[in-house]
Parts: structure tokens; C-alpha cells; sequence
């Protein structure tokens, strides 16, 4: 078991996020993280921070791979299948995404204003 | 002088002894034995005695088996009754909900008489393994809820998880079928029985209904479609002494 990420502590922040989908089949055995990761998207902090951005979950059970397709706010796409990966794997890749996008927001407003 | 002396000197007199420096051998701060206490303390050190295997190899590591406590026996009881009195079982991935729309979609499945429980995975683990209920361990993983009802209310329950996106449906067992999500979506669009019972009883007497009115109908037109039946026999097989005419229908009433 490779660290029990608690939810709250995860650090999600779905502020430059637009739309989350997340397929899996319950009834494999790897989808441990990838449901690990949806809850971690639930969190009381990563909701509050959320603008908006819809969270949707498909459960299916035709064997296939579980796949976490994430829309950004300015139109970049990360897929992560996460069949062979870890929940902390998975909140870094996400993670490090957003706060490179937050950065690029807060260089726009600053040459702005 | 005469005897005593400083330090090195290897006679001395009990009687003088003088020590430089005027430290006294008791001190408050670390002071260095003398030398030739150090080389005694070296060389008389404990030297534990050393098996040629040490025991940790040989030894097998014993696990200590925790006792139940009464609390966990309480669930699993619990546990086994909700699994034992259910006819619909229902297990839900349970994200982070508030309080208030918890206690809401609580107060809407009790309407319909479906409870909403939650155990454990250490004590629901081994119990399922022990049970029927083995296909559905691959659910059990992180945070989940058991929906329970003696009812088979699954168009109600889906209504009201629509509306929580935080609650995910994974998959459910209902009257002793394991069902995947999909699989309760179809039984919930399935009519109910009374409805089910009265389509097979229609289709069954569909057939003898479609036989009475035939024979009620004018014979004439019996009689054609008798000849035509004998004409295709005969084409099929090629031999059959079946009668052509037959007397007036009789008038059959009555499904």
C-alpha cells in the first residue's frame, strides 16, 4: 500500500479546472487509486475552491481500463489511465498541471492591472 | 619531597597523597578516567555471548493475533442481519457529503424504506469473503455505503443518488442477482410484476384467441386456408391423405 492520502490533505484545487471525467469498472482490481483520486476530488477544500467545474463519474463494466480525463479552464486536456498508477502519482501530475496554469493566471492579471 | 608525589610517580604512600590541580574524583563536570582505569575498563568491557545463528533466524515471527473486541462483534452481527433481512443491496462509493444533504438523502431513502448503512472494511471484508456475497469484495475498496432495503425499490433510489453526484453507484445484489450499475438501471425499467404477469398472460392466449377467431370466422375461408396448409404438407413431404373438407366450423365461443 503505497500511503494512504487522506482527502482533505490531498491539496486538489479545481479553480483552473473545467469539467472532470472519471470512467472505471468497479469490479476490476485496479482501480483502487483511481477511486481514491475521486474522492480526494470531493474534498470540502477542493469543492470550495471549484468554479463551477462539473465532476462526473461513469461506471461501466465492460472490463475496460479506468481513465481520468480532466478539461482545463483554458482548453488543455490531461488524460491519466490509471490502471498501473498510484493515487499520489496521479494528485502530483494534477496537481503540478494547476499550479503551472494558476502561475500563468496571476502573470496575466499582474501585466494587466 | 619524600614519597607522594605527582602523577606518573609509581610508588606512592597512602598516607600523602596529593593531587594536582586540586579536582577531587567526585566532579560535576565529565572528567577522563585515568589511564590506567581506561586500559582496566577496555579491557575487562562484556562481551555478550553469540550463537553461531542468531536466534532471530530461527525463530519464526510470531503475529500476534489481536481479540475481537465487543464493538466489532456488534457490527459484524449488525452487518449479517442488514446482509440476511435485504432484499436489495446496493453499494455506493461514498465521497466527502455535508451533513445536511447527507442527512436529506437519508431522510428520502427511508421514505422508500431503504436504509443506508456503513461498516467498516476490516470487519465487512472477512464477513463477505465467508458468505454468498464473495463477487461483490472487488467493490469494498476506500470509503463505501451498503444500501439495504427489504424492498426492491431501485427506480426510486436511482432518482434520488441522481441528485447526489457525491454518492457513485458501483454496483448492487438484488433479490440474490449481482447486478453491475447498468444491471439496476434495467431492473428499474423493468414493469412490475403484476404488469409482467398480465403480458405473459396475454401473449399465452394470444395463440388460442387467434385460433377461436379463425374457427368463427365463415368456413369458407377455413376451408381455403385448410387446403392451402395441405398443399404445402404435400409440397414438404409428399405424401398425406389429409382430409380437404371439414363441416362447418363450429361456432366455438368463449377465449
Amino acid at each position: 500500500m503505497a500511503g494512504f492520502v487522506p482527502p482533505n490533505k490531498a491539496g486538489v484545487v479545481l479553480k483552473q479546472v473545467k469539467s472532470i471525467l472519471v470512467q472505471f469498472c468497479p469490479f476490476e482490481a485496479n482501480v483502487e487509486a483511481t477511486r481514491k483520486f475521486l474522492e480526494c476530488l470531493y474534498a470540502k477544500k477542493a469543492v470550495a475552491s471549484s468554479v463551477g467545474c462539473e465532476v462526473k463519474t461513469d461506471v461501466r463494466h465492460d472490463g475496460s481500463e479506468p481513465v481520468v480525463d480532466i478539461v482545463f479552464a483554458d482548453g488543455d486536456r490531461l488524460i491519466m489511465k490509471g490502471a498501473n498508477l498510484t493515487t499520489k502519482e496521479m494528485l502530483l501530475a494534477f496537481n503540478s498541471r494547476c499550479a503551472v496554469k494558476e502561475l500563468k493566471e496571476q502573470e496575466k492579471t499582474q501585466k494587466n492591472t | 619531597g619524600s614519597g607522594g608525589g605527582g602523577k606518573g610517580k609509581r610508588s606512592w604512600l597512602p598516607t600523602l597523597h596529593v593531587v594536582r590541580h586540586g579536582s577531587k574524583a567526585v566532579t560535576r563536570h565529565w572528567k577522563p578516567m585515568h589511564l590506567e582505569r581506561q586500559k582496566l575498563m577496555a579491557v575487562t568491557e562484556y562481551i555478550p555471548p553469540k550463537p553461531a545463528i542468531p536466534e532471530r533466524c530461527l525463530k519464526p515471527l510470531v503475529k500476534k493475533i489481536e481479540e475481537e473486541t465487543g464493538y466489532e462483534r456488534l457490527v459484524r452481527r449488525q452487518a449479517v442481519e442488514a446482509f440476511r433481512e435485504s432484499r436489495m443491496i446496493t453499494v455506493c462509493q461514498y465521497n466527502s457529503l455535508s451533513n445536511d444533504d447527507m442527512l436529506m438523502l437519508r431522510h428520502q431513502l427511508r421514505k422508500h424504506n431503504i436504509h443506508v448503512k456503513f461498516f467498516p472494511n476490516e470487519i465487512i471484508i472477512p464477513f463477505l469473503l465467508e458468505s454468498k456475497y464473495v463477487n461483490l469484495l472487488p467493490l469494498f475498496v476506500g470509503r463505501n455505503i451498503v444500501l439495504v432495503s427489504p424492498e426492491t425499490k431501485a427506480k426510486e433510489m436511482l432518482r434520488m443518488l441522481k441528485r447526489v453526484p457525491q454518492i457513485v453507484l458501483l454496483g448492487a445484489c438484488i433479490e440474490n442477482t449481482i447486478l453491475s450499475k447498468e444491471g439496476v438501471v434495467k431492473f428499474s425499467k423493468l414493469p412490475s410484476l403484476e404488469v409482467a404477469q398480465g403480458e405473459m398472460v396475454g401473449t399465452l392466449s394470444l395463440v388460442a384467441s387467434q385460433t377461436s377467431s379463425l374457427l368463427c370466422r365463415s368456413s369458407l375461408h377455413l376451408t381455403a386456408l385448410l387446403d392451402q396448409y395441405v398443399k404445402q404438407q404435400s409440397n414438404g413431404t409428399g405424401e398425406t391423405n389429409v382430409q380437404a373438407e371439414m363441416g362447418p366450423a363450429e361456432s366455438s365461443q368463449g377465449v
